[in-house]
């Protein structure tokens, strides 16, 4: 199968992705009303699959489960899950060829496998769902040219999908149908109705495509979403150490604190992450973080052409074709580092004090934020994109390192991600060598404020808010955050 | 005279800016065996944790505690809000929750949370097992933290404290959601730790109290006062009751007769049976009692009925005269019911305020809304005012005394004047000033052609309207009668 987007000619890439068009409210007004009375089957029922097609049958639609035969058989999880919730299970013989609607939930991995089982079975001018481009794009799966190929994909992992649902709202989501598997025109129909489904319409959908989800979605997740977290995070704690602080207090930190830290950004953009410190601080902090764009901005774009020409795809599925040497040897050796081994102290961190003592992770998220940010869209991609796999899903991941450090994160989030994650870390830690060697404690491990009298040049000042809030990750946040009625704390400790 | 074994001298506490307590000072001597009621809001719980320094205050605070006492020298504060968090740390719970089967293993089972606590204090095992039967909570061992009931949780905290055995164990609220018999075997168990050389402090309003009480205070003005007798600790004054908003005066429109009806509906978790063969009608206008132990089923039926529950799909169960499954959505259920219950109080959203609580219930969100329309706005300023909230519209829910918070939530619950209202013990955290008033105001409501669902533990604090009665015990009906009004059974 040949990368779909290499087929394409440059016109027809650009115009795909630049797909990124924030909806309103009024354009889901139809409500469930595409897709009511449709079979839907669901395959996989892991944390997406059960959570959404529970979102889906309390909207009022009919769902059940299409799962392996041995997993029927042996009573796996995923048979579990789904019947002990009441719902239809068979296997794909019994279910997919009643299916006006296959939502396929599995992981990336298994698509292509996935895919070559069921789309045999679909019925004439049934639909399929993806929640991420990957198979699509990247892999080139064909499909059969009566099918009608969508894409609805929830911004949040599964469990909040459910969570957000049950409380009366949803979580952001980006939507898509692919431009080769349109024929009857009901593809944007059929995406709406499924997001109404699962709540996502509450919180801001996106209307986007494959090409767009997937070059995005892969920029940022081993950029600034996993791989400078894990990068930071590791520097930090082996500075901390290096220079006397207690072992206990600076895994806390660094554990803790991208999750504070990344909550401020969330709700007052990088802006108002900045605000959280005082105004040496906050100078200190944007002088760093410019130094640390400066050095990091050749890696950023190295990541973003690796992933428009498919060189990154390419050799990733390479490893999945050599059995994960690579990944796994990697993962191995994430859980064996010194932050990960050190137990977090049994110490009280104040919200403040994580800000204050640990002004290094805010200058890095800065950096990362806004260079993830401005790489994608130098590449062509719409701010809106950009900021969503950007900005918005820091905290999110944050949130998994505060759960259980580096070796959570890497559970969590797919293999894609991991396996870029690692990628990245490599190339940034020797890139930073140098910077690293200046950094002292008030940095990183004590409170930057100490012994200062809080006194800034005020022209300075006014220049660096003035930086901060006019770029373009700012201008959009605005827009797209005002948008997300729904927003709140997503997850707190 | 010995010893006093609590000293507390000038103590001061100020909670957001307002003084709490204001030089109060108190003494527990041996053999004392407190009980603390009075105003709701009056620094009680505040002063409790003070006491074992969970909240901040300056003054003294002296425990002298005996080492010949075979009981632990330690104070142990048992309090009326519970918070459990699943493995990964995690309190971001939702309160359909538990009915959702996949999180299988996310937080403890109530026996692995019991060894926790028992290698933490270093106690025996073997002397829970008594306690964890008088509390009839032997069968809920395998059970995980996210799937007790409010009371099952409630008796989940007592039997660490009972086990423990304390030299001061204070109680805030203790009562709060327990079925009859396990308060009475609670109670009994309390006299023994007190005979065995246990001080009490009781903070409650209960009348049914352990004889070992002995002495009675309220709070007034940040200071403590003792009285002679529990009749004269100062309750709430009576409420000055206030004309219904003339919205409420309407009685609602009634899609069907039959608003509920269950055929033998069955719900199981693997081997455990939660619900046996339910058959149930509620027709409108009726006003149902819904009782049974903790534990019993109740809330997994109420689930069933508004949504919450996921196995409320093939079964036989009509709601509004549809068919569940038959292509409605929860929110097109939720739309014709007001419900309240302690978990939704519970997991209820933090950042809310007392008006977003309330408007939140047009749309059934929790603390959340789309646009409040006009009209909907002066039916939340009339409600404010009826329930005497207009002056802290603005305060997040969670920051007011409890019995405020669950009048706020009762707003919520009534304010769209829904067809059938669901109210899963709607007086838990009130004192009893406030339920009578709450009571009275149900009482006047249900004359306004409501239909109405309501689970309450004591006979003696039940609204008058009630018409008809459901008894399930370990999941089965075993009463389904019509009820005398006003009558007083067991």
């Amino acid at each position: 199968m040949a990368n779909y987007f290499n087929t394409l000619p440059l016109r027809e890439q650009l115009e795909q992705l630049s797909h990124a068009e924030f909806m309103e409210t009024a354009e889901f007004a139809d409500g469930v009303n595409a897709l009511k009375g449709k079979k839907i089957v669901i395959v996989g029922a892991g944390a997406q699959g059960l959570n959404q097609g529970l979102n889906l049958r309390d909207s009022g639609l009919d769902i059940s489960y299409a799962l392996r035969k041995e997993a029927i058989e042996q009573k796996r999880d995923s048979w579990k899950n789904a019947t002990d919730n009441n719902f239809t299970v068979g296997t794909y013989d019994e279910l997919i060829p009643t299916a006006d609607l296959v939502i396929n939930l599995t992981p990336d991995k298994q698509h292509t496998a996935v895919i070559n089982a069921v789309m045999p079975l679909m019925k004439q001018g049934a639909a399929l769902s993806y929640s991420h481009g990957f198979n699509i794009v990247e892999e080139g799966m064909q499909i059969r040219k009566d099918i009608t190929v969508l894409m609805v994909a929830p911004k949040c992992p599964g469990s909040e999908v459910r969570a957000e649902y049950l409380r009366g709202f949803g979580v952001p989501t980006l939507i898509a149908v692919h431009p080769e598997n349109d024929p009857e025109g009901k593809g944007w129909p059929y995406a709406k109705a499924y997001c109404v489904g699962t709540g996502g319409h509450h919180a801001g959908v996106l209307k986007s495509s494959f090409v767009a989800e997937v070059k995005s979605d892969l920029m940022g997740e081993q950029t600034i979403l996993c791989g400078l977290l894990q990068t930071g995070s590791i520097l930090s704690f082996d500075k901390m150490v290096e220079k006397g602080i207690d072992a206990g207090y600076a895994s806390k930190l660094v554990q803790y604190g991208v999750e504070v830290i990344t909550e401020a950004l969330k709700h007052g953009g990088v802006s108002g992450m900045l605000d959280r410190l005082s105004n040496p601080a906050k100078i200190k902090a944007f002088q760093i973080s410019e130094e640390l764009k400066d050095i990091m901005r050749p890696l950023f774009q190295k990541h973003q052409d690796d992933i428009m020409s498919g060189e990154f795809s390419k050799t990733m599925m390479e490893d999945w074709a050599n059995g994960d040497v690579n990944l796994l040897k990697w993962r191995a050796e994430t859980g064996e580092t010194a932050f990960e081994k050190t137990p977090a102290g049994d110490v009280k961190i104040g919200d403040q004090e994580y800000f204050d003592n640990y002004l290094l992770m805010v200058a890095f998220v800065r950096a990362g934020v806004e260079l993830a940010f401005e790489t994608m869209v130098e590449a062509g991609i719409k701010p809106e994109s950009a900021y969503y796999e950007s900005l918005h899903e820091t905290p999110l991941i944050a949130n998994t390192i505060a759960r259980k450090k580096l070796f959570e994160m890497n559970r969590v989030i797919s293999d894609t991600a991991e396996y870029g994650c690692y990628l990245f870390d490599q190339a940034c830690k020797p890139l930073l060598a140098d910077f690293m060697k200046k950094v002292d404690t008030d940095l990183v491990g004590k409170n930057f404020n100490e012994g200062k009298d809080g006194s800034v040049d005020n022209v300075q000042l006014v220049q660096v808010n003035e930086i901060l809030r006019s770029h373009p990750v700012e201008i959009v946040g605005v827009k797209l955050r005002k948008a997300m009625t729904a927003m709140k704390a997503i997850k707190t400790a | 005279m010995a010893n006093p074994i609590v000293h507390i001298a000038n103590l001061n506490l100020q909670y957001a800016g307002t003084t709490v307590l204001c030089d109060l000072n108190w003494r527990i001597y041996p053999g004392e065996h407190w009980i603390i009621g009075g105003k709701s809001g009056s620094g009680k719980s505040s002063l409790a944790k003070a006491m074992v320094k969970q909240e901040k205050a300056s003054g003294e605070i002296i425990f002298r505690f005996d080492q010949s006492n075979p009981m632990l020298a330690q104070a142990y504060y048992v309090a009326n809000w519970y918070q459990f968090a699943n493995l990964e740390g995690d309190r971001n719970f939702y309160y359909q929750q538990r009915y959702n089967k996949q999180q299988r293993n996310d937080t403890l089972t109530v026996y692995a949370d019991l060894i926790h606590f028992g290698k933490k204090q270093q106690l025996d095992f073997r002397d829970a097992e008594p306690i964890l039967e008088a509390l009839g909570f032997g069968n809920c061992r395998e059970t995980q933290l996210i799937e007790l009931s409010s009371g099952e949780h409630k008796k989940l905290q007592l039997v660490q404290a009972l086990w423990l055995r304390p030299q001061l164990l204070i109680l805030d609220e203790p009562y709060t959601g327990l079925d009859k018999r396990s308060r009475e075997n609670f109670n009994s168990l309390l006299d023994d730790m007190a005979n065995a050389g246990t001080t009490l402090v009781l903070i409650s309003n209960d009348r049914n109290i352990p004889d070992a009480i002995n002495r009675f205070a309220h709070i007034e003005n940040g200071q403590l006062h003792a009285v002679s007798h529990l009749d004269e600790i100062k309750q709430d004054e009576q409420r000055q009751r206030k004309p219904f908003p003339y919205f409420l005066q309407q009685a609602p429109l009634v899609d069907h007769d039959t608003m509920v009806e269950l055929r033998n509906v069955s719900v199981r978790y693997g081997e455990k049976e939660v619900l046996k063969n339910i058959s149930w009608q509620v027709k409108a206008g009726e006003k149902w009692l819904l009782q049974g132990p903790n534990g019993s089923g109740k809330s997994t039926l109420l689930s069933l009925l508004n949504g919450d529950h996921p196995q409320a799909y093939a079964t036989d169960i009509f709601l509004f005269g549809k068919k569940r499954g038959s292509g409605e959505s929860i929110w097109d259920i939720k739309q014709k019911i007001g419900i309240i219950s302690p978990e939704l109080h519970w997991y209820f959203d933090k950042n809310a305020t007392v008006w977003h609580a309330i408007a939140s219930g047009f749309y059934d969100s929790v603390g959340w809304f789309i646009q409040v329309k006009y009209e909907e706005k002066k039916q939340i300023e009339q409600l404010l005012d009826f329930f005497d909230l207009l002056q802290d519209k603005d305060k997040l829910l969670h920051t007011l005394p409890l019995g405020k918070q669950r009048l706020a939530l009762l707003a919520r619950t009534i304010i769209k004047n829904p067809q059938l209202l669901i109210l899963d013990e709607p007086c838990q955290g009130l004192d009893r000033s406030q339920t009578a008033h709450f009571n009275a105001v149900l009482d006047e409501l249900s004359g306004y052609g409501k239909t109405l669902i309501y689970v309450g533990h004591y006979e003696s604090q039940l609204p008058a309207c009630l018409d008809n009665r459901l008894v399930l015990e370990k999941g089965e009906v075993v009463i389904s009668e019509r009820r005398e009004k006003n009558s007083i059974a067991g």
